[in-house]
């Protein structure tokens, strides 16, 4: 196996992906022609939505992070930002990100064109702390873009209470005062309105398509993850709902004709945390065991309906429950979620990876894996690795570790 | 150098572990990690806030539930949580500042409860809303700690309020002496004064307190030797770092350090009823990366500078400390432009690579010297 490797993927639909990805990215830099403003915002809140409605165009460094890995560029990236005094031991996409836009921006060759730059800059008070820093760092780097410093109370989901929606809630209105005033658009709430309904059709249909995953042998497993760039960069469109529809249908008719992953599938593996984004070949690793990753913890946090008749709530909601379901902020509520799918997904065994780059993430993965054998009798496996720097990510160690595992669970099954 | 007597605070420190579970027996004590959390709330329910003590100790239960790349001060901390050495807590609150303590307190609650286990959430900016959503979130911890018993009213809030201010401002005071060299402490015994107070109940430290600042007063300021510096960090429990760097050469001059400035300024807040002047305070404090955009903190490390008259700053960091090591290179950046020097060392908790701080800390002064 290679240190970074793509994955191999089945569904049809997969492949259209790698033009969806470049018309965001062209769209980008269509837009910034245009004179149409760039917000650089954080995923995983109802700013996406808010932009589309209003006409603005979105980018997400953080969603530039996992491109960079794809095309080879992380490497380079990490190290300029070592130069600046970062230490390795900081999150990867962060030191990515601050790496990209301290060196390679702009230069001639970075694929797609890169991140067209920001008019407008969202630095968030919610989410990880390496996330709030990349933000101010990328405020700094382009000091003639508008910022916005955008509050989000830091709440695990089961403690949610009217005062922490009603605050995100005037957040979001103050959000869309000053994209009002920095942009000169108004905002027109009959779009936000289908904006927000997209939105959660996109959910909807994303729910549906991880669904047909139960089925065995399962039509999708995790090496198709790319899928997820529609829910990180186009919610609130019809690119999304359209291009999931289109997956839907090809995972369905799979399931119900039930051709599977692989040819013979023996094993149902259950992935925690972010996956390695320079190698998510690692995904089709398990195959050579009869195993195939069913269900992982990340693509739940796009699991998130939509209240259509009370847009501005919906994305309220939305934003304060997105990074506490899959995080250590909502410990109960995460490690409830992980047992419910282990038992909907019929898991074998679960991969943990404790991740170097999110700790946020990792923490509370010793506990879901006791409970994971306590509750379920499901053994895991923990391996360390690092979602972006392929540097703390031992292909030794992994196979150490991983090989037994699987031949454990091969006798197990069997 | 230092003839007072330090005797009071050297005890509390040395001795807290045996102290507290005894305090316990008489009012409910509470932990907190962070310098975020509203101590004078929880005090003012009648209860006593103890900061939690990681410390120099061996670590196996934690690296049972956590991995290794958190910092020693959580994982330390979990340790003596796990061995049962805060048995007699009633629980952990938290201001939430850094993800890791957030994580932190829900394994303890998992693996080490039952108690109030609960973290605040904390607002980014310091509007009209912000504040009004800051109060809710008061009120919500409020409502926590009167289902343990506790009983806060206008009174005692009031009360508590003033209690504290009386605290940091003769904390304020030791800085201020320190800032102007004359403060007739060694560091390592600055920071046992302050340590103390970590768990001391409050009006006991504020007496003891009180007779250090009149025995202080009534020495004859005497200049300190050492190239004066700034210490900037999370937090520092073993003042070996301070040792090493006075061994080395330096004074420390003043300090960006959770159990040091950022605990005490301001030393109180402005509000029409109680609830608002707790507000105001932590609204205004002395900023954490965690909480912070790093432009402020360059204006606050550039004012310490002036009023101490630091020749340089010393970044000590805790390993895995990503607040403070996502805001090194800006800091240092921007202070390098001003031709402020700046050193940016890590240690874990039991400063096992002293020697080559020794050394760093040496270079370092010397090329400040030259």
């Amino acid at each position: 196996m290679e240190k970074t490797q793509k994955s191999t993927k089945r569904l049809a639909t997969a492949k259209e992906l790698r033009q969806i990805v470049a018309d965001f990215y062209l769209e980008g830099h269509q837009a910034k022609q245009a004179g149409k403003p760039i917000g650089w915002m954080p995923p995983m809140n109802g700013l996406i939505e808010i932009f589309y409605a209003m006409d603005l165009m979105p980018a997400f460094p953080e969603n530039w992070s996992p491109v960079c890995a794809a095309f080879g560029l992380n490497d380079k990236n990490f190290q300029t930002a070592e130069e600046m005094g970062f230490s390795r031991d900081l999150c990867g996409y962060m030191r990515n990100n601050v790496g990209y836009i301290y060196g390679m921006m702009g230069t001639a060759g970075v694929p797609l064109g890169g991140l067209p730059e920001p008019d407008m800059v969202f630095l968030p008070g919610g989410g990880c702390v390496p996330t709030m820093k990349n933000f101010q760092y990328i405020a700094r780097r382009f000091p003639e873009a508008k910022v916005f410093k955008a509050d989000l109370p830091q709440v695990p989901i089961e403690n949610i209470q009217r005062y922490h929606i009603d605050y995100a809630i005037s957040e979001i209105n103050r959000i869309i005062a000053f994209l009002t005033e920095v942009t000169g658009r108004k905002l027109d709430y009959d779009r936000l309105k289908e904006a927000v309904r997209l939105s959660d059709q996109a959910c909807a249909l994303w729910d549906e398509i991880m669904a047909y995953r139960r089925y065995k042998p399962t039509p999708l497993s995790a090496a198709e993850i790319g899928l997820m760039f529609v829910m990180v960069t186009r919610q609130g469109t019809q690119i999304a709902v359209d291009y999931l529809t289109r997956v839907r249908d090809e995972v369905r008719e799979r399931a119900e004709r039930e051709i599977g992953v692989i040819a013979d599938e023996k094993i149902r593996l259950y992935w925690d945390n972010i996956p390695l984004w320079y190698n998510l070949g690692l995904f089709n690793y398990f195959e050579r065991f009869g195993g195939v990753v069913v269900a992982e913890t990340y693509s739940a946090a796009w699991s998130i309906r939509l209240d259509v008749d009370k847009p501005i709530e919906a994305l309220a909601m939305k934003s304060l429950m997105s990074y506490p379901m899959v995080s250590c902020v909502s410990m109960k509520r995460r490690k409830e979620m992980v047992l419910r799918a282990c038992r909907d997904y019929s898991i074998d065994g679960a991969i943990l990876h404790s991740n170097k780059s999110c700790l946020p993430i990792t923490l509370g993965q010793m506990d879901i894996e006791r409970a994971l054998q306590e509750e379920l009798g499901i053994s895991s496996v923990i391996i360390e690795a690092d979602h972006m720097d392929p540097r703390n990510f031992s292909i030794a160690q992994f196979e150490e570790r991983v090989n037994p595992f699987m031949e454990m669970l091969l006798a197990r099954t069997s | 150098m230092s003839h007072i007597d330090l005797s009071p605070f050297v005890d509390a420190v040395r001795e807290r572990a045996e102290l507290l579970p005894r305090y316990a027996e008489r009012q409910k004590v509470f932990g907190w990690f962070c310098t975020y959390t509203p101590i004078e709330l929880i005090h003012a329910a009648g209860f006593l806030p103890v900061r939690i003590y990681g410390g120099a100790t061996p670590i196996k239960l934690a690296n049972t539930l956590v991995p290794d790349f958190v910092c020693p001060y959580m994982r330390t901390s979990l340790e003596r949580a796990l061995r049962g050495e805060y048995k007699y807590l009633s629980g952990v609150i938290q201001g939430y500042t850094c993800d890791v303590p957030c994580g932190i307190i829900n394994i303890w609650e998992e693996n080490a409860g039952p108690g109030l286990f609960h973290s605040v959430p904390l607002p980014y900016n310091t509007t009209e809303s912000a504040k009004s959503f800051y109060r809710e979130t008061l009120t919500e911890l409020t409502q926590k700690l009167a289902a343990y018993g506790g009983n806060i009213d206008a009174d005692s809030l009031q009360r508590s309020l003033d209690l504290y201010r009386e605290i940091r401002t003769c904390l304020l005071h030791l800085h201020e002496l320190r800032f102007q060299n004359r403060l007739a402490l060694s560091a390592s015994g600055f920071y046992t004064v302050a340590e103390a107070g970590f768990s001391l109940p409050p009006d006991v430290y504020l007496k003891y307190l009180q007779s250090l600042t009149s025995a202080l007063g009534n020495k004859e300021p005497r200049k300190t030797a050492g190239i004066p510096v700034i210490v900037s960090g999370s937090l520092l429990e073993d003042t070996t770092v301070f040792d090493l760097i006075e061994s080395a050469g330096g004074r420390v001059a003043a300090d960006d350090l959770c159990n040091g400035y950022r605990f005490c300024c301001p030393a109180d807040g402005t509000g029409s009823d109680p609830m608002e002047r707790l507000i105001d305070r932590y609204m205004r404090r002395f900023p954490c990366p965690a909480r912070s955009v790093i432009g402020d903190r360059v204006i606050r490390i550039k004012e310490l500078i002036e009023r101490s008259g630091a020749a340089g700053v010393i970044f000590v960091f805790q390993k895995f400390c990503t607040p403070h090591l996502a805001d090194y290179p800006a800091l240092a950046d921007e202070l390098k432009k001003d031709g402020i020097p700046v050193l940016q060392v890590e240690t874990d908790e039991t400063i096992s690579n002293r020697g080559q701080l020794k050394t760093r800390f040496e270079a370092f002064f010397e090329m400040i010297g030259v």
